[in-house]
């Protein structure tokens, strides 16, 4: 892995400043069934195309962000504070 | 034999890159060779005489120059030590060892020659079906063959030293390749202010232009037009501008994302991020298959060209050129202006370029040109003497044959395009028959291509297009890629059919002869990989793997359009020449290039010099340096527990949690409940992954409403602080976390006197009735503002100090100073680490792994079940309903041996269990510690067996910590 991304704090920068947080997911209500639990937990959608995902630039400022990128061409369409995401 | 020193060169001319005036000698098998300045080793070799260079990878077969630019296999040798260097592309040094490898007891005699009858006992992919059988012979055959076949030797003997440097480097533009096209798409660019870098992997800008005398009429403003007074006018451009950073014997070997380029030059490596790459990387000249194609005498046409132009070599007396197109005509008309008798021109094609000014010209010099004949076989055992044509019909060679004295073999066998780094980058390729090569199709982004590398072949268009697009990449924004789409500029730059009927396919034919080779790396054949298809492997890839062909240090430079093609045709279907992957590196690298110096960050806590005053002896824990012991560890754990310890713990990780919804951040987060601290109380704290398992535990101290003073594991304070912000910002708390794990050192004070020594400090009553266990204060101590905490990670009376990290030393000597009447005593982590054992306090990653809970760790009272929420609640649930297998509990060994950490808890001679911690107990001379258990034995005083140097020595289980085990020393 080699593509940048483009942090919303620090600017394009090498992918090794960051750390990957995995997909974005809805957490369950608190006693949702063991089945959802269980679905959030250990179960990805792991899809091959474009997806959103957590990132934390661990050698930067600090922050996490969330990517829109493709999984297959790592192509990086935006990244943005989670406050931003509309 | 002794190659003679033969100085008769060519007159001086400007396309040469040799001086003269300054001699140089190096050192060639023991043996001292003159050269002069300029001259690559390979060039003084081959003017002192020397012709043969290697011996093949398998046979053993004598090899002389092939290529003389830096790509085939066949010039490598050992220089200064250092193994398989392309001995034609290193300039000549003062002083220089050259040694020739894979040959004993000389290249000039070389008996492992023998193997090269053995040929048909070594078909292709021999190693997979020979030898196997008994079993064992492999093993006694695969070192020999291993011994034979090969390149040269790392001597693994010297330790070489690292000594690579490496770079990361950032360019607006980075063009790759030197000629033409390249000079000029650099200089269009920079011309828009763009910061542009320029490579080449030759020593000289100019590319094949260096060694052209062509005259190139109207290319519109260069002021020569002779090829290579443009390509020099071209250079002195480019050297001159402070916008363009030549970088020359320099291979871009790899293409990586985000525009991503590996550079090596000798021995600096740069990783250099580029806005935009321009690759301008040219074609490759391929040999033509014939019988004994690899004779030393047999080159590449360009080859003799550039030993004529570049170095005034005159290679040879009297030469048969073998040609598919009109390349062959312009290096025979080179060498026939340098004096060489041209036998015979072999043409494949049928009928006579007769537009082409230099075959007109060689015809008026009565020069035999034979079309539509093919060159079947050079003669000759060490190099060439002869050679042997046959006329073409349908393609194959007919009976009518003429053979030819001579000792230079010319071939040109077509070009392929440099295009590593555009089909690493993701290109498509297609095979375009009018100019009998691999055509790129749409680029991907900020990624261009200029010149012959993509079919322009015309420079007049090729230097105006590339213009274009350097100064088209200067301006356009990304994403707009239409100036490098083929299909947009090709066609209006360039007419492809006006170069149709120059070039043809180079004819194959497999009958004549076993030794047409085709990839002179791994020394396969034309009927090696026909056997390959045969035997089943039809697919690129596979055929590829079981012939190794395009697999040597050429990396298929010389021969992955010829083993696209006879596949092609063997299987009867031209258009399906496709290519194999292509990846990095472009060229064999040295390994030490790639790999990255050693820098491990150590951490030094603000006392570091006041533990080595004390000579303490230091060790790595995770990224820090900590104190292991001071004296001894017995007598450091006894001074805490009878008098007073002094400990450094500024390594400790610390938060500060601060925000109206700090207390909901903590409780969920955590396992237990923080939001009903009282102001200034501490808790212990678990932390979990969603699955339930321990992320990591420590002290939560509530400062005020909305502050939290946390402490994490010492080498956990990244993931922590990580974590704290991802459930921050996932569920939009008011909440922000700040790591002030430097900016604070911290000291824990422990033993039955610490009141006494602290109390001398500090105007804080520290009596148990007025500051009791779990408890927070902040004052000054020593004249220094402190957060106190008192709590007992070692199980005594104590308190953690945390103050800024400036008064470090002073707090330190303050202490020790205070305590002196009572001999306080600085104890190290390995006093810490079996004084908290005795307290039965687990370490996080020590005592738990990737699977631990809170439950099965023993501390249920630490998870709060009946809050609403927290991170692993769900999993906890399903964990205490279900139950779970193991448990963590303490122990006592029965005998006087210690076990290690890590020893399995046997029964029945299976392992069940293990242990995480033991030590030797300084109160009980025994060994004791923390074991994990199947969770039905995990029985108070059960006995179970620890495995000790192939002994099963008992030990009883107890979940009562060995010291003080209801905390009435803590609260004292």
């Amino acid at each position: 892995m080699a593509f940048l991304l483009n942090c919303p704090n620090c600017g394009e920068r090498n992918v090794g400043e960051f750390r990957f947080g995995g997909e974005l997911k809805v957490r369950p209500e608190p006693n949702s069934s063991r089945d959802a639990w269980t679905d959030y937990i250990y179960f990805h959608r792991n899809v091959a195309g474009d997806q959103s995902e957590w990132w934390y630039h661990s050698f930067g400022c600090r922050k996490w962000m969330v990517a829109l990128r493709n999984t297959v061409t790592n192509e990086v369409k935006d990244v943005l504070f989670p406050e931003d995401v509309s | 034999m002794l190659p003679k020193q033969t100085p008769d060169r060519l007159p001086s001319h400007p396309t040469q890159e040799i001086d003269r005036s300054v001699s140089v000698t190096f050192n060639f098998n023991g043996r001292t060779v003159h050269a002069y300045s300029g001259d690559t080793l390979a060039s003084a070799l081959y003017s002192s005489g020397v012709r043969i260079y290697t011996r093949s990878f398998k046979y053993h077969r004598p090899r002389g120059l092939l290529c003389s630019a830096g790509r085939c296999p066949n010039c490598m040798m050992t220089v200064n030590g250092i193994p398989n260097v392309r001995t034609c592309s290193v300039l000549v040094e003062e002083g220089m060892v050259v040694k020739q490898q894979n040959a004993w007891p000389s290249t000039e005699h070389d008996l492992f020659s023998i193997l090269d009858r053995m040929d048909r006992f070594l078909p292709v992919g021999f190693y997979y079906k020979i030898f196997h059988r008994p079993k064992q012979l492999w093993n006694i055959v695969g070192p020999i063959v291993r011994r034979m076949a090969g390149l040269g030797y790392v001597q693994t003997r010297v330790v070489e030293e690292n000594n690579y440097s490496h770079e990361t480097r950032h360019v607006d533009v980075l063009v790759v390749g030197g000629g033409a096209s390249g000079m000029s798409a650099a200089l269009s660019a920079s011309r828009r202010g763009k910061q542009v870098m320029l490579v080449d992997d030759q020593q000289l800008l100019g590319g094949r232009l260096r060694f052209d005398g062509n005259l190139y009429d109207g290319i519109p403003g260069v002021t020569s037009d002779v090829g290579y007074e443009i390509a020099d006018n071209l250079s002195k451009l480019v050297t001159r501008n402070r916008n363009i950073e030549v970088m020359l014997g320099t291979t871009a070997f790899g293409l990586y994302e985000g525009n991503l380029i590996g550079l090596i030059q000798g021995r600096s490596k740069v990783k250099l991020r580029s806005g935009k790459v321009i690759l301008a990387t040219g074609i490759y000249e391929q040999p033509s298959i014939f019988d004994r194609n690899d004779l030393p005498g047999v080159m590449l046409s360009t080859a003799i060209q550039r030993l004529i132009h570049l170095k005034g070599i005159i290679p040879g007396r009297s030469a048969v050129v073998s040609t598919c197109d009109d390349q062959g005509y312009r290096s025979a008309l080179d060498m026939l202006k340098a004096g060489i008798r041209i036998v015979a021109i072999i043409d494949s094609r049928e009928r006579f370029p007769n537009e082409l000014l230099a075959a007109r010209e060689l015809q008026e010099n009565g020069v035999l040109v034979l079309m539509s004949h093919m060159l079947i076989r050079a003669e000759g055992t060490k190099h060439v003497v002869g050679a042997a044509a046959s006329r073409l019909s349908d393609g194959h060679a007919t009976t009518e044959e003429r053979e030819f004295d001579c000792d230079l073999i010319a071939m040109s066998g077509g070009f392929q395009p440099a295009d590593s780094l555009l089909r690493q980058a993701g290109c498509e390729l297609s095979y375009n028959k009018s100019i009998d090569r691999m055509v790129a199709s749409p680029m991907p982004d900020k990624l261009y291509a200029v010149g012959r590398v993509i079919g322009n072949d015309n420079l007049g268009k090729s230097i105006v297009h590339a213009r274009s697009v350097g100064s088209g990449v200067a301006e356009v924004k990304s994403a707009d890629n239409a100036l490098s789409t083929p299909a947009n500029f090709m066609h209006e730059s360039q007419d492809l059919t006006e170069i149709k009927n120059c070039t043809a396919p180079s004819p194959i034919d497999l009958s004549q002869g076993a030794k047409q080779f085709v990839c002179f790396c791994e020394d396969v054949t034309a009927r090696d990989i026909v056997r390959g298809i045969d035997e089943g492997f039809e697919d690129i890839e596979t055929l590829k793997r079981y012939t190794t062909s395009t697999m040597g240090p050429c990396q298929g430079k010389m021969c992955h359009k010829h083993f696209a093609n006879i596949r092609a045709k063997s299987l009867d279907n031209v258009d399906s020449a496709v290519y194999t992957t292509a990846r990095p590196p472009v060229t064999p690298i040295p390994l030490g290039a790639l790999a990255a110096q050693v820098h491990t960050p150590i951490k030094r806590t603000p006392l570091d010099r006041k533990h080595r005053e004390l000579g303490a002896k230091m060790i790595e824990l995770g990224p820090w340096y900590r104190p292991h012991t001071y004296t001894s560890s017995s007598n450091e754990c006894l001074s805490v527990r009878n008098t007073v310890g002094i400990i450094d713990v500024s390594t400790l990780g610390k938060l500060e949690v601060v925000g109206q919804d700090a207390k909901t951040l903590l409780d969920k987060v955590y396992t237990g409940n923080f939001s009903t601290l009282k102001k200034g109380q501490i808790r212990y704290g678990i932390l979990c992954s969603e699955d339930g398992t321990i992320l990591d535990d420590g002290t939560v101290t509530r400062i005020s409403e909305d502050r939290y003073f946390v402490t994490t594991t010492t080498g956990n304070i990244d993931v922590i602080e990580e974590w704290f912000k991802w459930w921050t910002v996932g569920t939009g708390l008011c909440a922000h976390i700040t790591n002030v794990t430097s900016s604070y050192a911290s000291i824990n004070v422990a033993g039955p006197m610490a009141r006494d020594t602290l109390r001398k400090l500090t105007k804080i009553d520290l009596s148990s009735d007025s500051f009791r266990y779990m408890w927070s204060r902040r004052g000054m101590v020593a004249g220094v503002q402190t957060l106190f905490l008192r709590i007992g990670f070692v199980g005594e009376t104590g308190w953690e100090l945390h103050f800024p990290a400036e008064y470090a030393e002073h707090m330190w000597e303050s202490i020790m100073d205070a305590g002196k009447e009572y001999q306080i005593t600085p104890f190290g982590v390995e006093a810490q680490r079996i004084l908290r054992l005795e307290k039965k306090h687990l370490i996080v990653n020590q005592d738990t792994d990737a699977v631990s809970t809170p439950l099965s760790g023993d501390m249920a009272w630490a998870v709060k079940f009946d809050k609403d929420d927290f991170i692993g609640r769900s999993s906890l649930i399903s964990a205490r309903d279900s139950g779970y297998s193991e448990k963590l509990i303490g122990f006592n060994m029965k005998g006087s041996e210690v076990p290690e950490d890590g020893s399995p808890i046997v029964s029945e001679n299976l392992p069940v269990g293990r242990v995480t911690s033991s030590r030797r107990s300084p109160i009980t001379g025994q060994g004791f510690g923390l074991v994990w258990v199947p969770a039905d034995m995990a029985e108070e005083g059960k006995v179970v067996h620890v495995r000790v140097g192939g002994e099963n020595l008992p030990a009883e289980l107890t979940f009562i910590p060995a010291y003080d085990p209801d905390g009435i020393k803590l609260r004292e």
